[in-house]
Formats: structure tokens, C-alpha cells, sequence
């Protein structure tokens, strides 16, 4: 870069034009009138002590001001993620050097388990397979099923896992954080909730409650908790707090 | 104020661990059983005597030194600043 074929700057000797080109920043002629009287000049007053307040709450925190989509992958994410790294490999290390794990009789395949149970990340999909007080009979039938139970229970698996892959279509999931989007937000906090009620469901008999008590708590439980999720987000939407994140996190990645 | 949260959880997870070895050696006698939480081996010797002090004061190391930073010493910084401010 050379100073002979950089004409665009404005100088201020004398020797150039000395018109400089509006940027972003420079208001407009009309710009500048509407500002003068009215509605207008009300709410540009109102907006600027908005602003001016928002640089003030910054100035005043020791949070650090950040303006920028991210950090660096090096040195900054990478250092990071080596810490924690570290961190927790040297925690399995150390537990694993001072606590040897017990290991148990070889398991015996000719006896049958006294419990049977899939692992506990299935546990929710077990529990499906236990709907059968749900599965209608139909008075055309003479009171009959029109399905098996363990038929209904595979279907309410397709059912269940079906919605799940649904959610992606209907949401991109733009939002940052709960209060952005309390629908979604309590739609969120439903699944998790249905899931490890439907996993205490598997385990009824093991579980020291009520079984129909249990049953009725497993689909009333995550409706009160998806309720109780989307009122408190709702009512945090309000306030000067929440319009001030909305404009400090209004800088977002694009789609 | 992220400092005092980062000594404070520092105390926690190093004294907890030790706690959590301890423990594991000293108060699970069996696997199926308690595990952790269980009682102490009776009549233990030197060696054990000194494993089992050092585990019960890491575990009130890791409760009332997580505390002391993230409670009372804040609390002890803000009573500072509003007697400053007060004068």
C-alpha cells in the first residue's frame, strides 16, 4: 500500500476536495430533519437514551465486552480444550490407579436372571412397551383389542421416535437460549421429562410407588413441567434486562 | 468474583476426590452394597487411623473451603464495599 494510489482519503490541507463520503455511522439530510420535532424526535431521543444506558450498564460491569462470532481455534479454543482435556483424563487416571474395579463372578448362562432389564439409556423405550392401560378396545369388537399390547407398545416407539426426528423440520433451532423461544424451550423440557418418566415406568415394579400412581404421574408430570418451563421463560421475556441481552446478543452466526 | 468461584471449585473437586478414595478403600465394604457411604472396618490399625482422619477432613476441606470462597469471602468483599460506600 502506497500513499500515491490511495486518493480516496479525505486530506485535510487544502489540496483535496474536502468532500468526504458518507459511512454507516453519518446521518442523512432527512435523516437529520426527522429528528427535529414530533413523534420523530421522541423516539430517537427515547432510543438513544436506550443506547446511551446500555454503554453505561457495559462500562459499569467487568464482564469483558465481546463483539466478536468467536475465538480463534488457536491458540485460544485449543488451549481450552486441552485443559479440560487433561483435566478429566487425569481424573480417570487417578480414580482408576486408586480404585481398582471389583470384578464379579463370570455370569452363569444357564440361569435365567432374576430382572431383566435393557441398559438404562433404553430404559424410556422399555417403559413404552408397558402402555397396555392405554391401548383402546373398541365396542364393535364386543370389547376387544383391536392390537395386542406389545403391538401397541412397538408403535408408540414409532410413534415417539418418529416426533423426535419431526422436531428438526419444524424448528431450525435459531435461538440461543430458552427465553428466545419458550414454546420450543418447554417442548424441550417435556421430551426430557416424558423420557426419565418413561424409564421409572420400566422399572415400576422395582420402584417404591403406587404402579397406577406411577403410571398416571409418567404423562402428567411432563405437562406440568413443560407449563412451569414455558410460564417462568414467558416471564422473563419482560423487563429492561431482557431487551438489553436481546440487543447485546443480537450479533449471531449465519444460517 | 470468577477467581474466588474457580478456588472454591478447585477445593471441591481435588478434596473430593481424595475424599471419594478414601472412601472407596475404608467405607464400601462390599460392591453390592453401600458403596462410599458405608461403615468403617472395626479396630483399624495405624495406617488405616490416619487414611480415615485424612478422608473425614478432606470431605469438610471440600465442603466448608468451597463454601468459604463462594460465601463468605464474597460476602466479607461486599459488607467492605458498602462500609466504604457508607463513609
Amino acid at each position: 500500500m502506497t500513499e500515491d494510489t490511495d486518493t480516496t482519503e479525505a486530506r485535510a490541507d487544502g489540496g483535496g476536495t474536502g468532500i468526504v463520503p458518507p459511512d454507516d455511522e453519518t446521518p442523512t439530510w432527512s435523516e437529520r430533519k426527522a429528528r427535529k420535532q414530533g413523534l420523530a424526535r421522541t423516539t430517537y431521543e427515547y432510543f438513544e437514551r436506550a443506547r446511551r444506558e446500555d454503554q453505561q450498564l457495559r462500562q459499569e460491569s467487568d464482564y469483558v465486552e465481546r463483539d466478536v462470532l468467536g475465538f480463534p481455534a488457536w491458540p485460544h479454543e485449543t488451549i481450552r480444550n486441552l485443559a479440560l482435556t487433561s483435566f478429566f483424563v487425569g481424573a480417570i487416571v487417578f480414580l482408576s490407579a486408586t480404585l481398582p474395579p471389583h470384578i464379579d463372578a463370570p455370569a452363569n448362562s444357564g440361569v435365567t436372571p432374576p430382572t431383566i432389564l435393557p441398559d438404562w439409556y433404553l430404559y424410556w423405550s422399555f417403559g413404552l412397551l408397558k402402555l397396555g392401560p392405554l391401548n383402546p378396545d373398541l365396542a364393535l369388537l364386543g370389547g376387544q383389542k383391536l392390537m395386542a399390547d406389545r403391538t401397541f407398545g412397538v408403535l408408540a416407539n414409532l410413534v415417539v421416535v418418529g416426533a423426535i426426528a419431526i422436531v428438526p423440520f419444524l424448528n431450525k433451532g435459531s435461538a440461543r437460549r430458552p427465553v428466545e423461544q419458550p414454546f420450543w424451550a418447554s417442548v424441550g423440557v417435556f421430551g426430557v421429562i416424558l423420557s426419565i418418566t418413561l424409564a421409572v415406568l420400566s422399572v415400576k415394579n422395582l420402584f417404591p410407588m403406587d404402579s397406577h400412581l406411577t403410571f398416571d404421574l409418567t404423562f402428567l408430570v411432563p405437562f406440568v413441567g413443560a407449563f412451569i418451563t414455558y410460564a417462568v421463560l414467558k416471564s422473563m421475556r419482560e423487563g429492561y434486562m431482557f431487551e438489553l441481552n436481546r440487543r447485546y446478543y443480537r450479533l449471531r452466526p449465519p444460517k | 468474583m470468577a477467581d474466588e468461584f474457580m478456588k472454591g471449585f478447585g477445593i471441591l473437586v481435588t478434596a473430593g476426590l481424595g475424599w471419594m478414595v478414601i472412601a472407596g478403600w475404608y467405607k464400601t465394604p462390599s460392591f453390592q452394597g453401600t458403596q462410599l457411604l458405608g461403615e468403617y472396618p472395626e479396630s483399624p490399625d495405624v495406617f488405616s487411623q490416619i487414611a480415615i482422619y485424612l478422608g473425614e477432613s478432606l470431605f469438610y476441606f471440600a465442603i466448608f473451603g468451597a463454601l468459604a470462597f463462594w460465601v463468605l469471602v464474597p460476602a466479607i468483599n461486599q459488607a467492605r464495599q458498602a462500609y466504604d460506600d457508607r463513609s
